[in-house]
């Protein structure tokens, strides 16, 4: 009897052993993103915790952008980083450190690299090689004010394609569309200067930057980007775009002072949902060929061993899907990175419940951007400072580029 | 009786032993928190500023003087510093003046002396994401309230916020309404701890208001001033989210660039933390030597020259 | 002397009304949006008058971020810094105004450059030497490295400066030691002094941001700065949401001034001194 129970207590304690133990890998996710897309992307992480018995997500918001920044380097430092972060620069924080994990997943057959835009794939390298997943994304849109069109008679069923159209819209508009009968009342203005300098750059021929060996060098410098600089100062001097104030732009178009407004995409779920807007978008004109520069936010896996970095890919596999990150992008003001994003039924009841939906998906085809590098955050400081120069007439636009490659170059030499 | 008989050397050196003690327990929380939050972290911020320290990559060479000679050399720097020497000049005098002002008003006994103490207040606070939206739309220049006055009383609209000749002005315009609460209550506090006994020796000597004032109030408020312009002074050179919530790119052609946003500039956005934190003991000395010149100037004052 | 001030006193009256409608006007706004709705946040120029007072903004808020343990960490938080930082820097004080000790110039000296380093500056090694400490995450970590005494202590190195020395003196022929003197002379002749450094200590510490949102990851141990920022988003804010939220968060700052407000009614005489 004894042996008995001894043989069979050895047996149990051999099944035991063999079982293999569910090991539960805990995975720290930090976001930078708050308000509804906080909340959308916290209930994406909570459903892939109930899903996957073997992980847990200790998830958290961590300030805007700059804040998370500023967060993930003091956790870099203090080696309390998170495994996945979704932040803007991404890459600064995993290919400056030579991490190109992400590189060498994205072939996995269920990612389906080829299905994201390839533009927005530029937005996640350093160095040329991809080492983020990009997520949050989005690029300046052309908006226009629909009761000031209509009270100048102009249609946009044929919208412009050139700038140089363009401007003859919105002087036409500005002209003829006053309806707040203010005298602060104008054709054209933008938000985000450095950003549509560099689009409008771009459209020209211009790369904005050039890489050299494995550094980078401002290209801004040339012919090109001398026409885009006059067009801009011209805008100016025509009085179609006030000078220098930019940073009132959206309140002056909210309030009807304004024809057009060149603005984040990420405004159109904003408008289109309230019904006392009556905000339209078109495509964005162009110089030479049809382009828009990329923004956002991207996905990094910031872990140190390779087991757990597994696992955290699997995590963003999930969330980079076809159905969570269209789904996601939709509920909150971002763009879809997949072309098959598109086909689902909520993206067409989108574009179905207002043509600026249309219109900022279409653009995605020409979406562009350059490698991000160290000193990108100090070149559209230099961009913006240099604009505001020549608005002002305080250099002309020549002598502007020609010293803010050299104040960036001089950033990038250290 | 045996107290008075002992040497007077012996009784000061047990007391001096006393304070000493007491003086030993009182002061250590003090210095406790000071060596953590501030010799320990300054000592990492001093080494820092001698190496190439970066926020995203992990450069970490050791560079010698590189940062300080870069950052004495920047013109953005000295632009920096004229704006808030500027700033300060101008936002210390306004806001004691106008704060003492205020002050002496409040101090008398009228109705609804409360309210008023609390309205003025009000500002102080008031979360600066309201605060700071209210000012944007007063600064308009089409349709913001002030100009609306300017233009209906036959005077120019002004640029405000957007004009490099303004911008400085308009921040500091905001920035003294937002901290003259602080220092109406300094000051009243500073007024109330007048006994009322003084006050009337004086009047019933013959004096008026006015010299009551000037003569009697004034020189018993002697420390509160000094410690209002002093912390005014350090807190001016120090000044940030004020500027950046007002102007967010430093302003047009950079005219609110002060030294603590060029600070922040060169640590988070341009992600050099070396230079940031060289610039920041270049703050530091400055500030020292702005409270060193307000000690030599100053004759009632909190320190022990 | 009692004419002019009568004839001054309707001048002055109107004065300040007019000075308190300037100080007050944005109070008045943020009041009034916490009761408006999307649309009318967005309208520009702004409009004050909400459409129609929609309470519901304030279960909004509830329901969107876990307010209240926001609100219950934050005011735990800031209490007890206030305390603390209070405590530490009325016996710093003290010292360095009333006792002799060797050094008593260098620690000052030391503890006014501590104010000349901004936040943005210490931040990070600050983190680094609590993160080393194993104080992430928990409230020791987020009230600890708020004690920076030295705007407390020197603000209350000019009003203790100003009790006189006799009555210490008077103190010590008593037979009080030094401790005594402290809780019974220096602490109750100064309560104006307290009560105003007490609520610009609160007011710091209620309103910290960056450091909590650095050393915190865990959203139950955050404090209501941050949980603000959490209704925040660039695409698309419900900023009415956010003015409600607000409101909300000011009144533990308004208690405390009314609480210190009645120090200002109270008549402060040093008896026994004049003679």
């Amino acid at each position: 009897m004894k042996r008995m129970v001894t043989m069979f207590a050895a047996l149990l304690f051999l099944c035991a052993a063999a079982i293999p133990v569910a090991a539960q890998t805990k995975l720290k996710v930090w976001y930078a993103v708050s308000g509804n897309s906080g909340e959308a992307f916290k209930a994406m992480l909570e459903k892939y915790d109930a899903l996957n018995d073997d992980v847990t997500i200790e998830s958290s918001y961590s300030g805007n952008y700059g804040d998370t920044a500023t967060k993930v380097s003091a956790s870099l430092i203090s080696n309390t980083a998170p495994d996945v972060a979704l932040m803007a620069a991404g890459p600064l924080y995993t290919g400056a450190r030579n991490d190109y994990f992400i590189e060498s997943k994205i072939n996995d057959p269920d990612f389906n690299k080829d299905d994201i835009y390839p533009g927005v794939w530029d937005y996640a390298k350093y160095n040329g090689r991809i080492c983020a997943v990009p997520y949050g994304i989005s690029t300046p849109v052309l908006y226009y004010n629909k009761a000031i069109l209509d009270k100048a008679g102009i249609s946009l069923k044929n919208p412009p394609k050139t700038w140089a159209e363009f401007v003859q819209i919105a002087k036409a508009a500005q002209a003829k569309g006053n309806i707040s009968g203010s005298a602060d009342f104008w054709g054209f203005d933008v938000t985000d200067v450095a950003w549509l300098f560099k689009t409008m750059l771009n459209q020209n021929g211009n790369s904005v930057i050039a890489v050299k060996g494995t550094k980078i060098a401002p290209a801004f410098a040339d012919e090109k980007a001398d026409e885009v600089a006059l067009f801009w100062k011209k805008l100016v001097d025509d009085k179609v775009m006030p000078m220098g104030q930019h940073s009132n732009a959206e309140k002056k178009f909210l309030a009807g002072n304004l024809a057009f407004l060149v603005a984040t995409s990420a405004r159109i779920s904003r408008w289109a949902s309230d019904p006392a807007l009556k905000i339209g978008a078109i495509p964005m004109p162009y110089f030479q060929k049809p382009s828009v520069a990329l923004g956002g936010n991207v996905l990094v896996i910031l872990s140190k061993d390779l087991k757990t970095k597994e696992v955290a890919w699997k995590l963003v596999k999930y969330l980079a899907s076809k159905e969570n990150q269209t789904a996601f992008a939709l509920n909150t003001g971002y763009l879809p990175i997949r072309k098959s994003g598109l086909t689902l039924p909520e993206a067409k009841k989108a574009v179905e419940s207002s043509g600026m939906f249309g219109v900022a998906f279409d653009q995605l085809d020409n979406s562009w951007s350059y490698w991000h590098f160290e000193q990108m955050g100090t070149m559209d400081q230099i961009l913006a400072q240099m604009i505001d120069t020549i608005e002002r007439n305080v250099r002309d636009p020549k002598a502007a580029l020609d010293k803010a490659a050299a104040d960036l170059q001089a950033e990038i030499d250290g | 009786m045996n107290a008075g008989k002992r040497s007077l050397s012996s009784r000061n050196n047990l007391q001096a032993r006393e304070q000493r003690r007491a003086a030993a327990v009182m002061i250590t929380p003090l210095f406790l928190t000071l060596f953590f939050l501030f010799l320990l972290p300054v000592v990492f911020v001093v080494a820092m500023s001698l190496t190439n320290w970066s926020l995203t990559t992990p450069a970490r060479d050791f560079v010698g003087t590189k940062n300080f000679r870069f950052v004495l050399n920047d013109e953005r720097f000295w632009k920096a510093m004229g704006n808030t020497v500027f700033y300060t000049a101008i936002k210390l005098v306004a806001d004691t003046s106008i704060a003492l002002f205020i002050a002496t008003l409040l101090d008398r006994k009228i109705h609804f002396r409360r309210f008023f103490r609390i309205a003025h207040f009000a500002p102080v606070v008031v979360p600066i994401t309201a605060s700071s939206l209210i000012w944007l739309w007063f600064y308009d220049p089409g349709i913001g309230p002030l100009n609306q006055v300017l233009v209906s009383l036959g005077l120019p609209a002004m640029q405000w916020l957007y004009s490099e000749k303004t911008a400085l002005l308009s921040v500091i315009l905001f920035s003294v309404w937002k901290g003259l609460g602080y220092n109406v209550i300094l000051f009243l506090a500073g007024l109330q701890s007048i006994p009322e006994s003084y006050l009337e020796a004086a009047r019933i000597d013959g004096a008026s208001e006015r010299q009551v004032f000037f003569k009697v109030k004034l020189p018993l408020l002697a420390p509160v001033t000094s410690f209002v312009i002093m912390m005014g002074i350090i807190n001016c050179l120090k000044v940030f989210t004020e500027v950046d919530v007002m102007t967010p790119n430093h302003g047009p052609l950079e005219s609110t660039l002060l030294l603590v946003t060029y600070i922040y500039d060169q640590s988070f956005v341009r992600g050099k933390m070396g230079r940031g934190a060289a610039a920041a003991l270049v703050l530091f000395i400055v500030i020292f030597g702005f409270t060193l010149v307000q000690r030599a100037f100053g004759r009632k004052n909190v320190s022990y020259d | 002397m009692k004419s002019t001030m009568k004839k001054r006193y309707p001048v002055i009256f109107v004065f300040l009304i007019l000075s308190s409608a300037l100080m007050i006007f944005p109070f008045v706004w943020m009041f009034l949006s916490a009761f408006k709705t999307s649309a009318d946040v967005y309208s520009y120029p702004p409009k004050w008058i909400p459409s129609s007072f929609k309470w519901t903004n304030f279960a909004e808020v509830f329901k969107k971020i876990p307010f209240l343990r926001f609100y219950v960490n934050s005011i735990g938080v800031a209490f007890i810094q206030t305390f603390l930082q209070i405590a530490i820097s009325a016996m710093g004080a003290f010292a360095l105004t009333k006792l002799e000790f060797p050094g008593r110039k260098k620690m000052f000296s030391l503890m006014q450059s501590s104010m000349y380093v901004p936040e943005v500056v210490t931040m990070i090694p600050l983190f680094l030497l609590v993160s080393w400490a194993g104080l992430v995450d928990t409230y020791a970590g987020l009230i600890l490295p708020g004690l920076n005494c030295a705007f407390t202590t020197i603000l209350l190195m000019s009003f203790f400066q100003t009790i006189p020395n006799d009555l210490i003196d008077a103190a010590k022929i008593d037979g009080c030691g030094y401790y005594r003197i402290f809780l019974q002379v220096m602490l109750p002749n100064s309560r104006t002094a307290i009560g105003t450094a007490s609520l610009f200590a609160f007011l710091t510490h209620w309103r910290s941001y960056m450091w909590p949102l650095i050393v915190t990851n865990n959203v139950k141990m955050r404090t209501l700065p941050i949980g603000l920022k959490y209704l925040v988003q660039e695409t698309s804010s419900e900023y009415q949401t956010l003015m409600a939220a607000s409101l909300m968060a000011i009144i533990p700052v308004l208690v405390v001034y009314m609480l210190m407000e009645k120090e200002f009614v109270q008549s402060i005489t040093l008896t026994g001194l004049k003679s």
